[in-house]
């Protein structure tokens, strides 16, 4: 009988139902596409953000203070700490090895450019470089993942060639000497024999300091430096989440003895990509650095993704706020409508359970109908707002499909409260009385 | 005979309005009892306490034990749904339902539904032939036996009727008044609220009504006869 009076419910007055459906379909198309977009949008805003740079910085514990004058890194070369290239594979084995994106070592040397006459600095470095992986893979990674704003004109150098790339300002300076396809002399001294010579092939612009110095593979630098295998500074680009209270109790635990975390939250932090476990991360498997994250950069992040997030979860409350409304107003109108009939179910003995059980079921039906709708909708719609805003479709998520129709169960069942509660009350003498 | 309904110093007040003011009876097991009085006397108010559709301010309505003034919401629910049979004025059908699923719709909110019972009772006031009629396919005479039908399925210990022929021409009045008759030749227990004196006389009393209070003593009632 339960079945007969919900079937004859809900057939009746198709065109309200339409409206409760229509106005569900969209709440829930907007709520599974900002649900999807929310999902990815750490993700896809963090991949966005590496264009800006690296993230983190590692550097020896027991480095110096590097001189510079004028840009040049004056300290001796056999002054200060350095880190072994050999262990740089490491990074790709801690436990949020797919979060490290890239990774670009540099060994800055002090030489003598025979063919100014002057001191510059010679940075050693990867553009396009295959490091091995204690796994047996390879990880293609160097500066054209960490600093891809860096622009060349020309070519970059070949990895492990005598090959170098100039920096803007200098070669604006000595641009005889350093037109492209020109060879040049670098050494540690002005001593001939003692450098590399190396073939210009590109003009690189970094818009920073760099821009006056000389760029050239990593092997290169350690040759001349005589250390070989070696470097002074690593950049890491790594996708990160934005800092929350675990994130920056975790951090100050690592050096405030005072502040320790539970097994639980320490799990908790572990396990979740901050940047501050990522380097903690880090300085495990690379022993006797420092990793500092590069805050400008990483705070910068930190602030748009949570507005993002809290945006998008503003526009999916109001979706839903929305879709309750809709349904408590057709609700209402359907209690009114059926007043009467209310009125004699309740003077034959019906429970008020069993007769809100029925207009709710009604609403339940309705609202799992117009979930199944919305969230097939709001998968094309978040599919369309990806491309337009991230370039790549937001892949549908299927886990999202149970939870949309469990939202839309709760939307209809928040939005038929009131009216359910005002049948509660209706009273079948007055009712029966034509009142 | 047992006391099936007794009715002691009942008072129902709307706000300022004194819709019973003392009113005190007794009515007993198989008794057909016609309630009578102008409009506004307090006919209907006293059919709704005694049915569980309205409570009291005051006083006492006892239906076969139950004191009606005493339940809560869900013991009216239960008490209307187990000892009361309704038969209205305005046949009050569900209009999408089907004849013998209006019979089965009263049993469904007692305990279990039951179509071949329904049916039956269907056939007992002569609709063997109109069970799946919609009411909108039924007459007025048609309805109000459906109506009487529902009211009887659940075996209730009161049937009460309010105006049960108000809506009817002379043909289906009669048709539904034999089918009262039988009812109470059977052992029913009526009360039944009604304009007409020639329908009044059917009944074993008449209580009358006027401006909220009984016309002549309880006691003096009984055994009066038309």
């Amino acid at each position: 009988m339960f079945a007969r009076l919900l079937g004859e419910s809900f057939a009746r007055n198709p065109r309200r139902k339409v409206l409760t459906a229509a106005a569900l379909v969209i709440g829930m198309a907007v709520a599974t596409a900002t649900l999807t977009i929310a999902l990815e949008v750490g993700d896809r805003l963090a991949r966005e953000f590496r264009s800006l740079g690296a993230n983190l910085l590692v550097t020896p514990e027991s480095d110096t203070l590097p001189v510079e004058i004028g840009g040049v890194d004056y300290r001796p070369v056999d002054e200060g700490a350095y880190l072994n290239e050999a262990d740089l594979g490491k990074l790709k084995t801690i436990f949020w090895r797919h979060n490290i994106l890239g990774f670009t070592p540099f060994l800055d040397v002090p030489v003598y450019i025979s063919e100014t006459g002057g001191a510059t600095t010679l940075i050693g470095t990867w553009y396009e470089h295959e490091v091995p992986v204690p796994d047996g893979t390879e990880f293609a990674t160097g500066a054209s993942v960490t600093h891809p704003w860096w622009k060349v004109q020309g070519r970059w150098f070949r990895d492990r060639a005598d090959e170098c790339v100039v920096g803007v300002s200098l070669a604006e300076k000595y641009p005889a000497v350093f037109a492209l396809g020109n060879t040049i002399h670098a050494g540690q001294n002005e001593a001939a024999g003692s450098g590399r010579s190396l073939l210009v092939t590109g003009i690189v612009s970094t818009s920073d300091a760099d821009d006056n110095a000389v760029l050239a593979p990593l092997a290169v630098a350690q040759a001349i430096s005589g250390h070989p295998g070696k470097f002074r500074q690593l950049s890491v680009s790594a996708l990160t989440k934005p800092a929350d209270a675990l994130a920056e109790r975790g951090e100050r635990a690592q050096t405030d003895k005072n502040i320790q975390l539970t097994p639980t939250e320490y799990d908790r932090w572990f396990c979740s990509p901050y940047i501050s476990s990522i380097a903690f991360q880090i300085r495990t498997v690379l022993p006797g650095t420092d990793v500092h994250a590069i805050r400008r950069v990483a705070e910068t992040e930190g602030r748009i993704l949570t507005r993002v997030g809290t945006l998008l979860w503003i526009v999916t409350l109001a979706a839903l706020g929305a879709a309750a409304l809709a349904v408590a107003a057709t609700s209402a109108t359907t209690v009114l409508e059926r007043r009467a009939e209310i009125g004699v179910m309740k003077a034959l003995g019906a429970t008020n359970a069993l007769v809100g059980g029925i207009f709710l079921a009604e609403q339940v039906l309705l609202a799992i109908a117009g979930g199944a709708v919305g969230f097939f909708v709001g998968a094309g719609l978040a599919r369309f707002l990806g491309e337009s805003v991230f370039g790549t479709p937001a892949a549908p998520r299927l886990i999202l499909f149970p939870v949309v129709l469990a939202l839309a169960a709760i939307i209809a069942m928040i939005g038929s409260l009131v009216p359910l509660r005002r049948a509660a009350h209706f009273r079948p003498a007055v009712i029966l009385r034509g009142e | 005979m047992a006391t099936l309904v007794q009715v002691e110093n009942l008072r129902k007040e709307f706000g300022n309005v004194r819709a019973l003011d003392g009113v005190s009876f007794r009515v007993d097991a198989g008794e057909w009892i016609a309630i009578m009085g102008p409009s506004g006397s307090g006919k209907t108010t006293l059919i709704n306490i005694l049915g569980g559709l309205d409570t009291p301010t005051a006083g006492q309505a006892i239906v076969d034990g139950t004191d009606v003034a005493r339940l809560d919401e869900a013991g009216l629910t239960r008490f209307r749904a187990e000892k009361i049979g309704f038969i209205f004025q305005q046949f009050h059908l569900v209009p999408y339902l089907t004849a013998v699923e209006n019979v089965m719709l009263a049993q469904y909110f007692h305990s279990t539904t039951d179509e071949k019972e329904a049916q039956q009772a269907l056939e007992r006031v002569g609709l063997g032939d109109r069970i799946e009629h919609l009411p909108s396919q039924l007459s007025g005479g048609e309805q109000q036996r459906v109506a009487v039908a529902r009211a009887l399925i659940n075996h209730p210990k009161l049937i009460l009727a309010d105006e049960p022929t108000g809506n009817l021409d002379e043909a289906n009045e009669e048709i539904v008044l034999s089918l009262l008759r039988e009812l109470h030749a059977e052992g029913h227990t009526i009360l039944m609220v009604t304009h007409a004196p020639p329908i009044g006389r059917l009944a074993d009393r008449r209580i009358e009504f006027a401006h909220g209070r009984l016309v002549r003593p309880a006691a003096a009632l009984k055994p009066e006869l038309a």
